[in-house]
Parts: structure tokens; C-alpha cells; sequence
């Protein structure tokens, strides 16, 4: 009927680690005592939370008798109820958590994971896709970009050749005849 | 308008860096710290730099030496020589296919454990919790949380080959974020990849050094490294050990796959390769070794750790059951206190003895672990450990990322240079043909992100490309030295170096290297043969450990040869 209870004082505190003594078995059985009246919604006393069996370990057994009848003992099942409901509060009060202060047979009501709306993986995967598709559009653009300022370069180019050709045509008068073109302009003698 | 003139690397320091960074990859990180666990530790040195020096350099020398004198991709490259031989060439380029389908997903999980490193609480360091919130969940607490982490929630692994399962989409994500950056690195081909190199092979060097120093001041640390180099010499009588160094370097080396050939094809005519061929070996091979020496250094955190935790649950259940005060027993007299408990209470103990783990630091650190475990799961585990670990995380699955990104960029190029020699592909522009390369593969890679993907994977990994590498590189070496002629191959060194080869150089390529190779190609063989069916690891979520599962993996190994031999 009764629960047995494991303290690990030194493993959770330390240096600053309190002796166990009747003052701190005291403050125990009134957080269970508390527990209790909370879930039940009844007075439970001090002296309802019944402790026997210590050992060095810092182990022991408890019970929880009814407030109005000292003889009857309250059901294991409502016990660890209100146990598992003000684990935090019992937890706190004796500067221990779900791991040094165990509960033989009670299990840990774990704090719910925090699930953030966009998973942040998410995010940094966005942010660097976004920044390597950017990467990707300039560098498509820039060559396309760099292609036509080429074609038009090789177009001015070829441009130029035929304007000068035109104007040197201009300046003989008459249609070029390569048949009578010579590098020497003298007459040889 | 005429095609412009080859693409030039802008100086030769880009080559080296291209060659540094493809060579370099995952298995200087995690393959080579396991055969060197597994072969007598700092004796494995021996073997290993001998076999260097007889295949790793040489090899090395001569695919150098072909691309730059022929200036054409492997199928361009083999034609030239004797027209016979285009499909030695094409051999390559589909090496190098499978490769590149595969060799991203590794980089895609790289991805996913990078960016889930952004966390407060590393997701790998605890279990998640349950439904009814009562402890955590029940896969996660038989295994590790490291092992949930990936065989669950990265992988989301189904029990088997045969159940297909759907497509992971952030395993998807993940995949398409690799390709598509891969694609950016290629994307104007020698010119884009050529700025790309000088990062993705020194970034890897920056952490490694980082880790060595963080690793070396680690808890148990120096286990580890004492472990690793204490040599047994008596590993060296063993033939596995000789033939594992002539693998390790044969594979570490990237030869065959044509990269090397693409690489060398877009150097000036005279640029002295030869120098370049033996620090580049020598880098990969430094590099191997130093890899190795961080991570034994991590095994050993590892271990201590494990092995400390495991005297800690002891304690507990001691102290629990005797009902002890909790400083009567301390870490460090948990054996004594064993030893008496033994003698003032037997019948207690003997009652404890199935709950009783039995830890042993040695056993810790005989758990050699290689390739995706390693990387994933051992140096996640340790990772989590560390303080500040989320930047530990960072900076590790970058360098992981950086080396598979050096990687891929010669794979790829292993196949975009090849079909750029062609005339009828000339007229498509650099940038189309890479899309289309990096999109077919991209679409046919999918299939490794569907939850039976990881076994697709070993199954490439394993056996997709040993056999043709050993045939391809042997045919070339055979090739030059007797088909081409030594004396033709020596004249265009001449020409293009300014002095002719060594003599150490000919006896290489003519004797020993072919030899060497004949000599491996028998042992896969006569192994393959006398091996059985293939067999694979699949994760059991009941019994959460990976057990042998055979199957007709052996359909997928003879394609390999089918297509191989069709060439």
C-alpha cells in the first residue's frame, strides 16, 4: 500500500548538500501532505503521511492514512495521482528533481516538448537555398548578359570594317579594281 | 562563330586544389581510421605507404599524364590512343555516373545534421518523449538516442530492401539543396569550379586541426590515441592486412573514374604534373593519417565516457540495493566495493548478477566502427558530449559537407568533360549540358531518399563501383605500357615535361603496378566467388540493433558487369 522513496541529496547538491534529518522528513511529509489535500480536496495532516524504514541510502517507505479515519490508509492509485499532479511542487520544495528524488514505481510526468511552429531546420535550410538559387539566377544572367554584349561587340566590329572600307572606296572615286592595285604606288622604273 | 580554345585552369595551384579536393574525400575520414584499428594500429603504416609508393603514385602519374597530353576527357582520351578502346573511356563515365547518383545522399544527410545543429538542445543528445509523456520513447531507449536520431528521424529506415516505404521529403529537401549547390559549383565548368576548389580543400584542414586540438584535450583522449599506435606487428603475416592497403590506397586515390583525366585535360601543355602527381598523393595520404589521429582521439572520449557512465549505473544499482550511503561508494572503488559486497552479502549479489553490466574500457575501444556509423553516429555521440556543442556540430558536418562537395565536383566533372568533347554537344552551351547532367541525377537519386534508401546506398557503396575500378585502371596501365608503348608515352612526357621519366617510373607501369593490380583483381574474385550471397545490414526497430539480411543484391552487382563488359 505504501510507496518507497529514494533520495540522491549529494548526487543533486553537492557541496551544498543538507543532512538528512527529522526537520527534512518533516518538510517531506508535508509535501505529500499538500499533494494530497490538493488532489483530494481534503485536509490531509502532517501526521497522515506515515514513514518508517530509513535506511543510510536516504531510502524509505510511506503511507498516507484517510484524515478521518487514522486507521484506514488512502488507495495507492489516489497516492500516486496526486503525487505525479504536485511532482514539481514536491520536487522544489526539497531542491531535488524526477531523478533524484524517486518514487519507486511512480512514473515521471516528462514536460511536454516544445514543438516551434516552423521545425528551424526549416529555416536555415530556406535561408540557404534561397541564397544558392540566387547564386544560380546571377550567374545564368551575367553569362547570358555577357553573350550579348559580345555578339553585339563582334556586330560593331564587323560594322566598322565595312564603313572604313566604304569610306576609302569614297575617297578614290570609283569602284576598287584589285586586278590594278599594286603595294608600290610609284611607277617602277 | 568557332567554339572557343579549352577552358584553362587560371594557375596551377587551382589543378592542385582541384585534385587535392577530389582526392581528399569521406573515406580519408572514415574508412581508413578502421583498417588502421583493425591492422595493428601504427604497423599499418608499413604496408600502406608501400603500396603508395608501388601503385598510388604511379597510377596517379600516368592518368595525369594521359589527360593533359590528349587534352580530352576519358572517351576523347582512350579513342586517341586506339579507337578500340572508346569503351574503356565510357567505362569510366559510367563509374562515374553511379557514383555521382549516390555519392549526394551522403552529403544530403550532411545537410539535415547541419542545419538540425541549430538547436539549443542538439536532437541527437536525448531522447524524445513519448505520447503518454511517461519516459521516453521506447525505440530510442534500447538503442542510443545518436542511433534513434539517424535510424529513425533521418533516415526513417524501413525493417528491409524490399519495403520500399515513401519518399523522406526533408531527406528530399536536403537532396535537392546538395544538387542544386553542386550545380553552382560546376556551372561554368573549370572557370566556377576552379574559385571552388581553393576553399573545399583547405576548409576540411582548418578543422581537422581545430578538432585535433579539441580532441586532444578531451577527456580519455590520449586512450584512444595509445590504442591506436601501438602497433601489432603481428597483423603484418596476415594477407587481408597487405590487401586492404592496396585497396585503401587504390580507392582513396579516386583512380579510374576519369576525374583525373578531365582535370589534367584543362591544364597548359606544359605544366609540370609530375611534381604535382606526388605531393598531391602524399597530401591524401598525410591527410589520412591525420584524420585517423583525430579520431581515435574522439574514440577514446568516446569510450572513456561510455565506460564512466557505465561505472556510474553500477554504482546506482549498488547503492540501491544495498541501501548504502551515496558517498560509500565512488567512481572509483565501484570494483573493490564489488569484491566486498561479494563477501559480506553473496546471495544479494548473485541476485543482481543479470542487471550487473560488466565494463571494460578496452571493450569500448575495440569497437571499431567505418563509414555512415562513424561519421553519424559515433562523432554525433561524442559531439554531444562536448561542451558547447552545437559549434563542435557545425564546424564537424561542414568539414563533412566541404570534403563530399570536393568529391562530387570531380565525379561530375568525370562526366560533363567527356560529353563536352563532343561535337554534337559542343553546340549546347556549358551551362545546359551541366543542368542536365546535375538534373538527371537529382531525379534518379531520389530513390535514395526513400526509407529503404540507406540499403540502396550500402549496396551502391559496397559494390557498385570495386570491380570495374581494378579492371578499368589495370586495362589502362596495360594499355600504355604495351598497347601505346612505353617509349611513345615516355617521348610525350618529354615533350610536355621537358625531361623524360624515370627509371622507377617504367618499371611501375610496366612490372609492378600491373601486377599488383592482377593480384587484387583475383583476390575480389576468388572472394566473390567463395562469398555467397551478398549480404546486408537493415536496423531492427524490435531488437534495435542491424542484423545480416541477404538478398538478391546480386542482380544489381551483375549490371554492373553487364554494361561494363559491353564497352
Amino acid at each position: 500500500e505504501g510507496f518507497k522513496v529514494r533520495l540522491s541529496i549529494k548526487t543533486a547538491l553537492g557541496d551544498k548538500a543538507y543532512e538528512w534529518n527529522r526537520n527534512q522528513r518533516f518538510l517531506f511529509q508535508a509535501a505529500i501532505a499538500f499533494a494530497m489535500s490538493h488532489h483530494l480536496d481534503l485536509e490531509f495532516n502532517v501526521s497522515n503521511v506515515l514513514v518508517c524504514d530509513e535506511t543510510p541510502r536516504v531510502s524509505f517507505w510511506f503511507v498516507v492514512t484517510s484524515p478521518g479515519d487514522p486507521s484506514r490508509l488512502v488507495g495507492k492509485e489516489s497516492v500516486e495521482l496526486a503525487v505525479r499532479e504536485s511532482r514539481d511542487r514536491i520536487n522544489n520544495v526539497l531542491l531535488l528533481n524526477d531523478a533524484t528524488l524517486e518514487f519507486v514505481g511512480v512514473l515521471p510526468t516528462l514536460v511536454a516538448p516544445v514543438k516551434p511552429a516552423t521545425p528551424p531546420w526549416l529555416i536555415v535550410f530556406g535561408v540557404v537555398i534561397g541564397i544558392v538559387g540566387a547564386g544560380i539566377v546571377f550567374l545564368l544572367v551575367s553569362t547570358v548578359v555577357q553573350k550579348k554584349r559580345k555578339e553585339k561587340e563582334v556586330a560593331e566590329e564587323e560594322e566598322d570594317d565595312e564603313e572604313a572600307q566604304m569610306k576609302r572606296t569614297a575617297r578614290n572615286e570609283g569602284i576598287y579594281n584589285t586586278s590594278f592595285s599594286e603595294d608600290d604606288r610609284n611607277t617602277q622604273m | 562563330m568557332a567554339k572557343d580554345a579549352r577552358d584553362n585552369w587560371e594557375s596551377p595551384m587551382q589543378f592542385v586544389m582541384a585534385c587535392v579536393s577530389y582526392a581528399v574525400g569521406l573515406g580519408n575520414v572514415w574508412r581508413f581510421p578502421y583498417l588502421c584499428q583493425m591492422h595493428g594500429g601504427g604497423g599499418f603504416l608499413i604496408p600502406y605507404l608501400l603500396m603508395l609508393l608501388l601503385e598510388g603514385v604511379p597510377l596517379f602519374y600516368l592518368e595525369l599524364a594521359i589527360g593533359q597530353k590528349m587534352r580530352l576527357g576519358s572517351i576523347g582520351a582512350w579513342t586517341a590512343i586506339s579507337p578500340y578502346l572508346g569503351g574503356l573511356g565510357l567505362a569510366s563515365v559510367v563509374t562515374s555516373m553511379y557514383l555521382c547518383l549516390y555519392y549526394n545522399i551522403i552529403n544530403a544527410w550532411s545537410f539535415w545534421y547541419l542545419f538540425h545543429s541549430f538547436q539549443s538542445v542538439l536532437p541527437w543528445a536525448v531522447c524524445p518523449v513519448n505520447s503518454n509523456r511517461t519516459g521516453p520513447i521506447e525505440e530510442c531507449e534500447k538503442a542510443t538516442p545518436t542511433q534513434y536520431f539517424f535510424y529513425r528521424e533521418t533516415l526513417n529506415v524501413s525493417p528491409s530492401i524490399e519495403k520500399n516505404g515513401g519518399i523522406h521529403t526533408g531527406q528530399a529537401l536536403c537532396f535537392l539543396l546538395a544538387w542544386v549547390i553542386t550545380y553552382l559549383f560546376i556551372i561554368r565548368g573549370v572557370k566556377s569550379t576552379g574559385k571552388v576548389v581553393y576553399f573545399t580543400a583547405t576548409f576540411p584542414y582548418v578543422v581537422l586541426l581545430i578538432y585535433l586540438i579539441r580532441g586532444m584535450t578531451l577527456h580519455g583522449a590520449l586512450n584512444g590515441v595509445k590504442y591506436m599506435f601501438t602497433p601489432k606487428m603481428e597483423e603484418l603475416a596476415n594477407p587481408t592486412t597487405w590487401i586492404n592497403a592496396a585497396t585503401q590506397i587504390f580507392f582513396s586515390l579516386g583512380l579510374g573514374f576519369g576525374s583525373l583525366i578531365a582535370f589534367a585535360s584543362y591544364n597548359q601543355y606544359h605544366n609540370n604534373f609530375e611534381w604535382q602527381a606526388i605531393i598531391v598523393s602524399l597530401i591524401n595520404s598525410g591527410t589520412s593519417i591525420f584524420a585517423s589521429i583525430v579520431t581515435f582521439a574522439i574514440y577514446g572520449f568516446k569510450a572513456t565516457i561510455n565506460y564512466e557512465n557505465c561505472l556510474e549505473r553500477t554504482r546506482i544499482l549498488l547503492l540501491n540495493s544495498f541501501n548504502l550511503a551515496e558517498d560509500s561508494i565512488i567512481i572509483n572503488n565501484v570494483f573493490e566495493m564489488i569484491e566486498k559486497l561479494n563477501t559480506t552479502f553473496p546471495e544479494q549479489l548473485a541476485e543482481l548478477s543479470n542487471k550487473l553490466e560488466d565494463c571494460n574500457l578496452e571493450n569500448e575501444l575495440s569497437t571499431a566502427v567505418e563509414g555512415t556509423g562513424l561519421a553519424f553516429i559515433v562523432y554525433s555521440e561524442a559531439i554531444k558530449n562536448m561542451p558547447l556543442s552545437q559549434l563542435w556540430s557545425v564546424l564537424y558536418f561542414f568539414m563533412l559537407l566541404m570534403l563530399g562537395m570536393g568529391s562530387m565536383l570531380g565525379n561530375i566533372t568525370a562526366i560533363t568533360t567527356p560529353l563536352q568533347d563532343f561535337k554534337f554537344l559542343s553546340r549546347i552551351s556549358n551551362e545546359a549540358l551541366n543542368g542536365f547532367v546535375c538534373i538527371l541525377c537529382l531525379l534518379l537519386g531520389l530513390g535514395f531518399t526513400t526509407r529503404s534508401g540507406n540499403y540502396w546506398f550500402t549496396m551502391f557503396n559496397d559494390y557498385g563501383a570495386t570491380f570495374s575500378l581494378l579492371l578499368i585502371v589495370l586495362i589502362e596501365v596495360i594499355t600504355v605500357s604495351y598497347i601505346y608503348g612505353i617509349k611513345r608515352f615516355e617521348k610525350d612526357i618529354e615533350d610536355m615535361l621537358g625531361h623524360r621519366p624515370n627509371w622507377f617510373w617504367k618499371i611501375m607501369w610496366g612490372g609492378i603496378s600491373p601486377l599488383l593490380l592482377i593480384g587484387l583483381f583475383l583476390f575480389y574474385v576468388i572472394n566473390y566467388i567463395q562469398g555467397g550471397t551478398p549480404t546486408y545490414q537493415a536496423w531492427n526497430k524490435d531488437l534495435v540493433s542491424l542484423y545480416f539480411y541477404s538478398s538478391s543484391l546480386r542482380w544489381g552487382f551483375s549490371f554492373c558487369c553487364l554494361y561494363y563488359s559491353a564497352s
